[in-house]
């Protein structure tokens, strides 16, 4: 049996007993329901909609009234007027809340503590509007465009640098991709760190290891359970994506090709990674009690990560520079460079092929570990000890 | 054949293999017998590389072991095992794959097996939900499922009650005749004397003694002769003066003699104490045969 079957048939075993798992179900429905609401909980409370503007109209109403004011509000505004007989009516309407302005075609508009300033200043724009278009017509200018005649030809431009929102854009999105994978990390390195123990507690090992070696079964397990942990991200993202859109103020952080395909990767690599280590520190402990002293040295390379990337949002620096070649940190950091764009072909290189050895070095240091430990009964091995029984 | 040759492991101070060698043929069911840490677990570990030996070979078939060949190798440890939580049938189809059986016929042969125990109701349990009898079973299953060429079972009866040591034996014997060679280790000698023909015996990591059960008890410079009294029940132990008791209560004396020693006054000091309901004149059993070789 090839080596690659084997490390399939244990990934296939770890994948299937959790998604089959009432626990795990459970905790994806709780998880998944969880961010349900935090989307649609505020889409509800706090709608982002455009307003709509319900405004009195006394006498006849003045020719593209809504079309000038809607313009005139910037299209934050959709507005619906309401006739009205008398004067009188309107101001009682008004008191009352039914509309919240009123304009009386004698010449007068009617305002009170319920009328928005921006709201006061697009009706009178609008206003003066179609009184500069009735004024030129009857002048005999012909007018094509109505925006040019007010402002006289005047545009807004941009003398920022072009690039510099994009490379912004990209250090936020490489950064939210961080998070997810921090997030990743940490829920799903326990699972395998578990996950590693379960064959030391149920004296199962013995069995298993008479079939493969210690790092096939390592390796099929960090890959079941690690393939697991991302079906559950996807999952989750995708009921996320689904629901976004109610939030209509929301914007996915987008960025360009290369800053999305660095991102993905170096998400991978830093879950295989992490996954592998969190496999090594199972391996150096028989107890489920243990698991987490062991896994304490990685807990904090993770958050050393984490914080480098968080200090260096705003842009490159000689730590970010060094991190970004280091294993450990260069997931969490790469992209982040990638996104600033001064990357090098070598250290992009250099640092993916530190990244691949180290992956496969773990995984045979862990194996070591794994078989060294089991037999002979010892409890908790040392991350020193366990390195210096690996070499021999 | 399975030859184990010249094992040799030391764990710091401690020499756990010395030199360790012995065969099994195909068919052979061989009792592997030994006093508690004289190297039993690890000879059998080493069959599976789970052990790695300082020096010595262990080869199967003239070769040395790799891993497609340990795949047709069945194992059942001392620390026994499995998962928990996972269900009995999708359990030994795992093992049956992992072995290297395609899924068909692993699910076949769990079938098959989970019949022969008559456990076929219990497929669909999980392990934890069986009695400890019959997850015993479901172990032996496990190493049996791939219908393994070598069979190394690890205190196979420690735990079992008498219906399962019975079930046990049974299945033993059976895949030794179907050619299996099968090596398990024992405390319990009057079940391995009913059992096998052959055993070998290890103490301090090596070989002391090893051959059929019958010419090594023959073999043996001890006789142990066993006399019943039916009309005197009390306390033998005086009545045969230079002789060696070995146990002696109720009108039952049982002594140890040289092999050479000559019947004749024995039989008279016997007939002497009344009226003889036995006199049995015998070598050694297979726990005498122990004493004797471990003790030294």
């Amino acid at each position: 049996m090839s080596p690659l079957r084997s490390i399939l048939l244990v990934a296939a075993r770890d994948f299937k007993e959790r998604v089959t798992s009432r626990a795990f179900q459970l905790s994806t429905g709780i998880t998944i329901l969880f961010v349900a609401a935090w989307i649609v909980v505020p889409a509800i409370f706090f709608d982002n909609k455009p307003d709509t503007w319900t405004i009195g109209i006394i006498g006849e109403e003045p020719a593209g009234f809504t079309a000038a004011v809607e313009t005139a509000s910037g299209h934050a505004a959709i507005v619906t007027t309401t006739p009205y007989d008398s004067r009188d009516a309107a101001e009682t309407a008004l008191d009352d809340g039914d509309i919240a302005m009123a304009v009386d075609s004698s010449g007068t508009v009617l305002v009170d503590n319920g009328t928005s300033d921006q709201m006061q200043a697009a009706v009178v724009t609008g206003l003066a509007t179609i009184s500069i278009a009735q004024r030129a017509d009857e002048l005999g200018i012909e007018v094509t465009d109505l925006a040019d005649l007010v402002t006289g030809g005047y545009h807004v431009e941009s003398v920022a640098p072009a690039g510099e929102a994009d490379t912004e854009r990209g250090r936020i999105f490489a950064f939210f991709v961080t998070v997810v994978l921090f997030m990743s990390i940490v829920t799903y390195g326990s699972w395998i760190l578990i996950g590693v123990i379960e064959e030391k507690t149920s004296r199962v090992v013995e069995v298993v290891l008479g079939t493969l070696r210690p790092h096939q079964l390592l390796a099929g397990k960090v890959l079941g359970i690690g393939v697991l942990g991302i079906a559950q991200v996807l999952a989750i993202g995708v009921v996320a994506m689904i629901l976004l859109p109610l939030q209509h103020a929301f914007q996915i952080p987008s960025a360009a090709g290369s800053v999305l395909f660095w991102a993905f990767t170096w998400y991978l690599l830093g879950f295989a990674f992490y996954s592998v280590a969190y496999a090594a520190a199972g391996s150096l402990v028989s107890r489920q009690e243990e698991a987490q002293n062991a896994a304490f040295p990685l807990t904090m390379m993770l958050m050393a990560a984490y914080f480098i990337a968080s200090f260096s949002i705003t842009g490159d620096n000689p730590v970010l520079r060094i991190a970004s070649l280091l294993p450990m940190f260069a997931p969490m950091t790469m992209p982040l460079r990638v996104a600033g764009g001064d990357v090098a072909v070598w250290e992009m290189a250099l640092s993916l092929s530190l990244m691949v050895i180290s992956v496969y070095g773990l995984m045979r240091f862990a194996g070591r570990v794994y078989s060294g430990g089991v037999l002979q009964g010892v409890g908790r091995v040392k991350w020193k000890e366990a390195f210096r029984a690996s070499r021999s | 054949m399975l030859e184990i040759n010249e094992l040799r492991k030391q764990y710091g101070d401690v020499v756990a293999l010395d030199g360790c060698s012995f065969q099994v043929r195909r068919g052979q069911l061989l009792g592997f017998l030994g006093p508690n840490g004289s190297g039993k677990t690890t000879t059998m570990r080493s069959v599976f590389s789970l052990v790695r030996p300082d020096s010595g070979t262990v080869r199967w078939q003239g070769a040395p072991i790799d891993a497609p060949i340990r795949l047709r190798f069945g194992y059942m440890p001392e620390q026994r095992g499995l998962y928990p939580r996972m269900k009995v049938a999708t359990q030994l189809v795992y093992f049956a794959r992992l072995h290297g059986m395609e899924k068909t016929a692993a699910t076949r042969a769990a079938q098959h097996w989970l019949e022969r125990l008559g456990l076929a109701d219990r497929a669909a349990s999980r392990l934890e939900q069986l009695s400890h009898g019959n997850q015993q079973r479901i172990q032996l299953a496990a190493a049996l499922i791939h219908d393994p060429e070598l069979l190394i079972l690890d205190e196979p009866f420690s735990g079992l009650d008498p219906i399962g040591v019975e079930d046990m034996m049974g299945i033993l014997v059976e895949r030794a005749g179907q050619g299996t060679a099968v090596v398990f280790s024992s405390h319990q000698l009057d079940l391995v004397e009913d059992l096998c023909e052959d055993v070998v015996i290890i103490s301090a990591g090596k070989v002391v003694l090893a051959g059929p059960i019958r010419e090594l008890r023959a073999r043996s410079s001890h006789r142990y002769l066993e006399v019943e009294i039916a009309t005197n029940t009390g306390n033998l132990g005086r009545a045969f003066p230079g002789y060696e008791v070995i146990s002696s209560h109720d009108g039952r004396i049982r002594l140890r003699v040289d092999d050479q020693t000559p019947l004749e006054p024995l039989v008279r000091s016997a007939a002497a104490l009344g009226r003889v309901r036995q006199f049995s004149y015998t070598p050694p059993n297979l726990s005498e045969v122990f004493r004797e070789v471990v003790d030294q």
